[in-house]
């Protein structure tokens, strides 16, 4: 099957483009964009924990309607992310399915375990203090615990230092005391999720730029 | 290396863009058949066609099961398919290379 006369003249460089742009879309279409996540979260804690900082009255308890806006951020971040996660991996099947429907969970179990501790804590009758200090902490740890395991999983390095800073953000956030721990969770924490929409965009940038010259392929595997 | 080396199988344009997106997937990982068929703007018959001739080359594994009672067509490369497809854009590379200097 040599080329006909008449058929167009093969242009590697074209084919080449064509190949790259299909295996984005592809891409695109098959993995959740970590630009969006990372966005969405970024702005529910940045929005959430300002509010709750800029509300504290002199009791040190932020208003009503700052916990009304942070809970409903973080559910929108919430609901934002299992939609985009679903659709994206609809109509796959296989290990990369797997890995990542129990990355799902552990984000789910995670918190569920989360609310059970906090409950358990009010039960023993911790105070309102301790109580807005263990949640931001103990968030801030299932969160960067979970970035490092996904990490491990995904072997992806980037999710890794995010797992380290949110590790930090847990410690620091504890550490500087009501009201600070809400300014912390927002800046280090809402703001480190925002960087982190900048360093994706630039590792896709510098990921499509390394595509444009194919590596020599890998024989006999 | 010239033009009439490249594998004939793949240098089809509508077959490249079919293994190009399934060597986009993970090793294992498999796309259902309406998935494939909205990534590459293809009609059923025609992206049945191409499938078709890809799995008699053994470039692509066509699994048909059952979710509920609805059935589905899970489509993925091959491990000889991947290596074709990978030979090909290194070829295609050695052109390019080749063209510009």
């Amino acid at each position: 099957m040599t080329s006909q006369p008449g058929e167009p003249t093969l242009d590697p460089g074209a084919t080449l483009r064509l190949i790259r742009d299909q295996q984005e879309r592809a891409r695109a279409a098959t993995s959740p964009d970590g630009r969006a996540l990372y966005g969405a979260w970024g702005l529910a804690w940045l929005v959430g924990y300002l509010c709750l900082y800029a509300s504290t009255g002199p009791d040190g308890m932020p208003a009503g309607w700052a916990f009304m806006v942070f809970g409903g951020a973080i559910l929108a971040g919430v609901v934002f992310t299992i939609v985009h996660s679903v659709r994206r991996t609809a109509g796959t099947r296989g290990p990369s399915a797997r890995v990542g429907a129990m990355y799902g969970w552990s984000w789910m179990l995670g918190f569920v375990a989360f609310g059970l501790v906090l409950g358990g804590l009010e039960r023993a009758g911790a105070s309102g203090v301790v109580m807005a200090l263990a949640s931001n902490a103990f968030a801030s740890l299932v969160v960067g615990l979970l970035y490092l395991g996904g990490a491990a999983a995904f072997q992806d390095s980037s999710l890794f230092v995010v797992g380290v800073w949110m590790l930090l953000v847990a410690a620091v956030a504890t550490f500087v005391g009501l009201p600070t721990t809400y300014l912390v969770m927002a800046l280090a924490g809402g703001g480190g999720f925002l960087v982190m929409v900048g360093v994706e965009q630039a590792l896709r940038v510098r990921r499509r730029r390394a595509a444009a010259l194919p590596a020599e392929p890998r024989g006999g595997r | 290396m010239t033009e009439a080396e490249l594998d004939p199988v793949i240098h089809a344009p509508a077959r490249l863009r079919v293994v190009a997106t399934l060597a986009a997937l993970d090793r294992g990982d498999e796309l259902s058949f309406p998935k494939l068929q909205k990534l590459l703007d293809m009609t059923a018959g025609n992206l049945s066609t191409h499938l078709r001739k890809l799995e008699d080359a053994q470039y692509v594994r066509i699994t048909k099961t059952h979710e509920g009672r609805t059935p589905v067509t899970y489509l993925a490369l091959t491990r000889r398919g991947r290596q074709a497809f990978e030979e090909y854009t290194f070829a295609l590379t050695s052109l390019l290379k080749g063209a510009g200097s």
